[in-house]
C-alpha cells in the first residue's frame, strides 16, 4: 500500500499527469486511425521522449498503448473499420448497433467496459507483479532459457497464423538478433564491415519498418474510402436494459483478457476473439449476435483492454516482453538506462509504482476523453489518406534517425518496410519476428551461460525444478499445437486468422 | 500448381543455407564453451527445417497466380521516393529532404494539385521542425542552409 502511495505521489505530479494525458490522447488518435497501430505510434514517438526522464517517458508511451485500445473501438463501431486488429470483433455488433441508431450506446459501453477492464487489469498488476518479481529472483540462466523457450512455443500456439509460420518468423527474428559483436567472444557476426552493425540491429528500425512503412506500402491510397458517421451526443447513454446486458460480459471479458494478456503473442487480439465466442455461447439469445447484441461489444472491448494491461506483468516483473509493443517499451526503459526485470521493483520503486499508478489515472483520463470528445476524434478520420500517409512516412524516417542519429538504421527501416510488404503479401505475421529479435540476446546468453556453468552438460535444464517445469509446459504446448494442426479442425485460431485477413484486405 | 507456401518455404530454405554459408568463419565451439557460431548455425538449421515444412505442406495455401499485385506500383513509388529522401537526408538536411519527399508523394505519386502539395509539404515540415527543434529540444539534421 505504501508503495502504491509512493506511485501516486509520482503519478499525480502535474508534469507526469501531462505526459500521461498526452500519451492517452495520442494513443486514442493512433487507435482511431486505421493503418497506424500502437507499435508504429510508440516507435515513431520514442525519440520524442529522449529529453524526458524515465518515468514520464514510459508513462507517455504506455498511455499510447492502452489509449489505442480505447480508440480502436470508435472506427469499428462507426465505420466497420477496425482501427486496431483487436477491434475486429467489435465491428460485427458495434456497427450493427450503429445502423440501428445505437452508435452512442455502443461507444459508451465500449468506453466504460474498457475503463472497468483496464482498472481491473491495473489492480491485478499491482497485486501480482511484485511477488512474481520476487519469485523471479530465483531464476538463473537455465530458468531464463527455459522460460524464453516456453514463451516462443506459447507464441506459436496462440498465434493467429500457423505454428510453422510463427516459428519461422521467430527464427528470422532470433537470427537478426545475432547480428553484431558476440558479447562472450568478441567475434563480429554478419556485420559486413559496417561499423553500425557491430552494435546489432535495433528494435525500433525493425518495428517501424515492418509495422509502419510496411503497412503503408501495402495500402494503396485508392483503396482507402472513408464514410464518416458522427454520433449524436445525446445518444451516448445506453438504456437500463443495455447496461444490464453488458455487466456480466464486461466482468468476464476483464478476467479472460487479463489472463490471456499474461501470455506471449497477439494477446489483445486473441482475448477479444475468445470473449466474443464465450459471450455468444453463454447468451440466451445467440441469434442476436451479428445483428447488434451489446454483449458482443462489451465483452471483446473489455477483454482487449484487460489483455493490454496484463501484458505489463511479465514485462515489469520478469523483464520479458510478450509482444512487440512491450518489447519497444522495454527498449525505452533500456535507452533511459533502467534495466528491466525482477530488480526493477526494488531498485527503481519510483519508476515501477509511478508507472502502475499512472495507469489508474490514465484509464480515468481515457474515459473522460473518449466519451465527450468522440465527435472530435471521428473528425481525425476526415484527413484524406493521400495526405496522411506521406506524414507517417516522414515520421518513420525522423523517428528512426533520431534514436541514434544513424542513417544505417533508416536504411534498415526501409529494407524492413519492403520486407514487411512481402510478408503481408504472403500472409506471414511480422510480430513474432520482432519478438524474436528482442529475446535473441537474452536467449543466446542464458543458453550459453547454462552450458558453461554445467560444463557442457545439457541435462542441466532437467535437473533444476523450475526449468524442468517450464520445459514440460513448453513440450505439452507443442504437442497440443501439433495435435491441433493434425486434426485440421476449424478452431478459434483459424477463425482469428480469417478475421485478421479480412481486416487487412 | 505453384502455391504461395512453396515460394515462401523455398525462399526461407535458401535464406537458411545463405546464413550457413556466411557463418563459415564463426566458431561453433564446444558444449562446455559454445562459440559465436553456435546460435546462428542452430537457427539457420531450424529455418531450413521450418521452410521445408512449409513448402511440403503448401497444399492448403493460395495458388501463387491468385495473388493480387495491384498495390505493387504504389508500393514501388513510395519505397523509391523514401529511398531517395534517405539517401539525401544527411546532405540536404531535414527540412529540404523531407519537404521534397512530401511533395514527391503528394504531387508525384498522389497527383494532388502542385500548389496544394507544395503548401502542405512546407507547412508540415515547418511545424515538425518547430515541434522537434523547439518544443522537444531534439535537434534534427541540419542542411546546407542551416535548417
Amino acid at each position: 500500500m505504501e508503495s502504491l502511495l509512493l506511485g501516486f505521489s509520482v503519478a499525480l505530479q502535474p508534469d507526469v499527469l501531462w505526459y500521461a494525458f498526452l500519451g492517452c490522447l495520442v494513443g486514442t488518435v493512433v487507435g482511431v486511425l486505421p493503418g497506424i497501430g500502437p507499435l508504429s505510434g510508440i516507435s515513431i514517438l520514442l525519440p520524442a521522449t529522449f529529453g524526458l526522464d524515465t518515468t514520464k517517458s514510459v508513462v507517455m508511451l504506455a498511455g499510447i498503448y492502452y489509449g489505442s485500445q480505447y480508440g480502436g473501438s470508435t472506427t469499428s463501431i462507426l465505420m466497420r473499420i477496425p482501427g486496431e486488429a483487436s477491434s475486429v470483433m467489435t465491428c460485427i455488433d458495434g456497427y450493427a448497433m450503429a445502423q440501428k441508431g445505437r452508435a452512442g450506446a455502443a461507444l459508451c459501453i465500449a468506453a466504460v467496459g474498457s475503463w472497468i477492464a483496464g482498472t481491473f487489469g491495473v489492480v491485478m498488476l499491482t497485486l501480482i507483479a511484485p511477488p512474481l518479481a520476487d519469485f523471479a529472483l530465483r531464476f538463473g540462466p537455465p530458468e531464463y532459457a527455459a522460460l524464453l523457450v516456453l514463451g516462443l512455443i506459447l507464441l506459436a500456439y496462440m498465434s493467429s497464423t500457423s505454428l510453422t509460420r510463427t516459428l519461422l518468423m521467430a527464427c528470422v527474428g532470433l537470427l537478426l538478433g545475432t547480428i553484431g559483436i558476440d558479447n562472450m567472444t568478441g567475434h563480429f557476426r554478419y556485420s559486413f564491415d559496417i561499423a553500425e552493425l557491430g552494435d546489432g540491429i535495433g528494435i525500433v528500425p525493425v518495428a517501424v519498418g515492418l509495422f509502419g512503412l510496411g503497412e503503408i506500402l501495402s495500402t494503396p491510397s485508392a483503396t482507402v474510402v472513408r464514410d464518416v458517421m458522427a454520433p449524436r451526443l445525446r445518444e451516448l447513454l445506453p438504456s437500463r436494459r443495455e447496461w444490464r446486458q453488458s455487466a456480466l460480459p464486461i466482468a468476464r471479458g476483464s478476467v479472460l483478457g487479463f489472463l490471456i494478456g499474461l501470455t506471449p503473442g497477439s494477446a489483445h487480439i486473441i482475448s477479444s476473439f475468445l470473449s466474443y465466442a464465450v459471450e455468444r455461447r453463454l447468451s440466451k439469445h445467440p441469434e442476436e449476435f451479428g445483428k447488434g447484441a451489446i454483449a458482443g461489444v462489451a465483452g471483446p472491448e473489455s477483454a482487449n483492454n484487460a489483455a493490454s494491461t496484463g501484458a505489463f506483468v511479465p514485462m515489469l516483473a520478469l523483464g520479458l516482453p510478450t509482444g512487440p509493443i512491450t518489447a519497444v517499451l522495454l527498449a525505452a526503459l533500456m535507452i533511459h538506462g533502467v534495466a528491466p526485470g525482477p530488480t526493477l521493483v526494488n531498485e527503481h520503486p519510483d519508476i515501477f509504482w509511478g508507472f502502475v499508478a499512472s495507469m489508474y489515472v490514465g484509464n480515468l483520463m481515457l474515459l473522460a476523453l473518449n466519451l465527450p470528445l468522440v465527435g472530435i476524434f471521428v473528425n481525425v478520420l476526415r484527413i484524406p489518406y493521400t495526405y496522411l500517409y506521406p506524414l507517417v512516412v516522414m515520421f518513420c524516417i525522423i523517428g528512426v534517425y533520431e534514436v541514434s542519429h544513424s542513417i544505417v538504421d533508416v536504411w534498415i527501416m526501409l529494407i524492413m518496410g519492403i520486407f514487411g510488404y512481402g510478408l503481408r503479401k504472403f500472409g506471414l505475421d511480422p510480430a513474432p519476428l520482432v519478438l524474436g529479435l528482442v529475446i535473441s540476446p537474452i536467449l543466446e546468453m542464458s543458453l550459453r551461460q547454462s552450458l558453461i556453468m554445467s560444463n557442457g552438460n545439457w541435462t542441466i535444464f532437467f535437473q533444476r525444478p523450475i526449468a524442468l517445469a517450464l520445459l514440460a509446459a513448453a513440450t505439452a504446448m507443442l504437442v497440443l499445437a501439433v495435435l491441433s494442426v493434425q486434426r485440421q479442425r476449424k478452431d478459434w485460431r483459424r477463425q482469428l486468422a480469417e478475421a485478421e485477413a479480412g481486416d487487412s484486405a | 500448381m505453384l502455391r504461395t507456401d512453396h515460394v515462401v518455404g523455398g525462399l526461407f530454405v535458401a535464406f537458411g543455407f545463405l546464413i550457413l554459408a556466411l557463418s563459415g568463419d564463426l566458431p561453433l565451439g564446444t558444449l562446455s564453451f559454445p562459440g559465436a557460431g553456435m546460435m546462428p548455425k542452430l537457427l539457420a538449421c531450424l529455418l531450413v527445417m521450418f521452410g521445408l515444412a512449409l513448402a511440403l505442406h503448401a497444399r492448403g495455401s493460395e495458388p501463387l497466380a491468385s495473388l493480387s499485385w495491384r498495390d505493387l506500383p504504389h508500393a514501388v513509388q513510395v519505397a523509391a521516393a523514401t529511398a531517395v529522401a534517405v539517401a539525401f537526408y544527411q546532405s540536404l538536411g531535414f527540412a529540404l529532404s523531407m519537404g521534397l519527399l512530401l511533395f514527391a508523394l503528394t504531387f508525384g505519386v498522389e497527383r494532388r494539385h502542385p500548389v496544394l502539395a507544395a503548401a502542405f509539404s512546407a507547412a508540415v515540415v515547418a511545424m515538425t521542425y518547430l515541434l522537434f527543434a523547439v518544443a522537444l529540444k531534439t535537434p534534427v539534421e541540419q542542411g546546407p542552409f542551416g535548417f
